[in-house]
Parts: structure tokens; C-alpha cells; sequence
């Protein structure tokens, strides 16, 4: 139950993260705005990796993995919704292949 | 020639692919480094920390660090819908490598989950390259 938890914790700071740098990367840099986005980023980011390192230690990467894999079909739907990025029906095909490619890839 | 040479490094999609080679080869020292680190109390194992004993998680760390800068270039150019999508390479490089640099073995389910992530990529990035060759 715990583990489920810190799985899905992981998960959702690692896609946070993700966003936040991409909306740091787009304001001018070093502007107080890139500031505040690139910290909250690179925090969600490194306590990401952190519980991830953790998980590993107690779990096979074949079971961790397929969580992963999820993360680019749910990062382009979130960009497109919150980025304001354009998602054709052809760039979501395409994540959603390569996040299947990802979880067959950890599965063996 | 320098002029050619700063325009190169300077192309977000080289730096892409820069990231995805870095994020490879940290995970090749990585786990390398992982297997050698001495084996500490299980009051600090769960960490990995005894890993930092280990010169090739040092390199790892390095690589790290390099591939997240190159990513941060990356996305002041590239959207996130095209950009993470194709950093996902790593998922084809990283059991390649793992199979010539330390030995492992790849299924056949795996071989074809490599094949899906190819294709998914080759989706992805075909209709953006094409639209840059028009510029």
C-alpha cells in the first residue's frame, strides 16, 4: 500500500517536475518568474529521483519500470492542456506507442 | 568552420540527442558502480549511498549532470510534446548498451518493445524535421 503510494508519488513529481522546468525554460531566464518555476522543477525532480532510488533498492526495475512508461503519454496530454502545446492525433499515437514500447521493454 | 561548428552544437536536436547519449552512459556507470560498491548496514542501504565509494558512479554522476543541462536547452526550443516523446531513445540505447557493455541479454519481448519505441519516435519526429528542412 505504501509502496503503491510512493510509486505514484514518484510519478507525479517526476511529470511536475518536468512541466515546470519546460515553463522555466520558455520565461526569460534568470527573470524571477524562471526562478521560481526552475526551483519548484529541479525540487520535484531530485525528490523523484530520490524516492525512485529508494524503490529500487526493495523492488525488481521490471516492476517500477512500466510506472515510467506511462509518464509520455501523460506528459503530452498535460503539455497539451497546461502549455497551451499543440497535440495532433499523430504525436499522440506516437507517445502512445512508445509508452508501450517502454513497459514491453521493462516487462522481460 | 567555427561558424559551422557553433551552429551544429547549437541545434536543439543535437543537444537531444547529446542528452540521450549522456543519460545512456550514466546508467552504464551507474550500474556499474552499483554492482561494485561495498555493501553497507541495512540501516543505510536503502539509500544507494554506499554507491558514492565507487570511482564509475562518480562518471555516472557526471553524465547525469550533462544531460540535464543539454535537456534544459532543449526544451527553450523544442515543445514537450515532440521533445519528450523522442528522449525515449534512452529506452532503446540502455538495453543495447547493457547487452554490449555488460553482457545482459535481451528478450524477445523486449526486442519488440525496442521496435515499438523506434516506430512511436519515428512518428513523432518525422513531420518536425520535415517542417525545419522547409525553413
Amino acid at each position: 500500500m505504501i509502496s503503491a503510494l510512493l510509486i505514484f508519488l514518484a510519478l507525479v513529481l517526476f511529470i511536475t517536475g518536468q512541466l515546470l522546468l519546460k515553463h522555466a525554460m520558455e520565461s526569460e531566464l534568470y527573470s524571477a518568474r524562471f526562478m521560481k518555476f526552475f526551483i519548484t522543477g529541479l525540487s520535484a525532480m531530485t525528490s523523484s529521483f530520490f524516492i525512485t532510488l529508494g524503490l529500487l533498492q526493495r523492488y525488481d526495475l521490471s516492476y517500477l519500470y512500466p510506472f515510467q512508461g506511462l509518464s509520455v503519454v501523460i506528459i503530452s496530454l498535460l503539455a497539451a492542456a497546461i502549455l497551451r502545446e499543440k497535440l495532433t492525433a499523430r504525436l499522440f499515437f506516437g507517445a502512445a506507442l512508445i509508452s508501450v514500447g517502454v513497459v514491453l521493454v521493462s516487462l522481460s | 568552420m567555427m561558424v559551422t561548428l557553433k551552429k551544429f552544437v547549437l541545434n536543439p536536436w543535437v543537444q537531444l540527442a547529446f542528452s540521450v547519449l549522456c543519460v545512456t552512459a550514466s546508467e552504464v556507470f551507474l550500474k556499474r558502480g552499483a554492482v561494485e560498491a561495498p555493501k553497507l548496514g541495512w540501516r543505510l542501504n536503502w539509500t544507494g549511498v554506499s554507491g558514492l565509494a565507487s570511482f564509475d558512479v562518480w562518471i555516472g554522476i557526471l553524465f547525469v549532470v550533462a544531460s540535464f543541462i543539454s535537456w534544459l536547452y532543449v526544451l527553450r526550443f523544442l515543445p514537450l510534446t515532440v521533445a519528450f516523446p523522442v528522449s525515449n531513445f534512452a529506452h532503446v540505447l540502455v538495453p543495447l548498451s547493457s547487452w554490449v557493455f555488460l553482457d545482459e541479454t535481451i528478450s524477445i519481448l523486449r526486442w519488440s518493445g525496442i521496435g515499438l519505441v523506434l516506430i512511436g519516435i519515428f512518428i513523432v519526429a518525422k513531420p518536425v524535421a520535415r517542417m525545419e528542412e522547409k525553413l
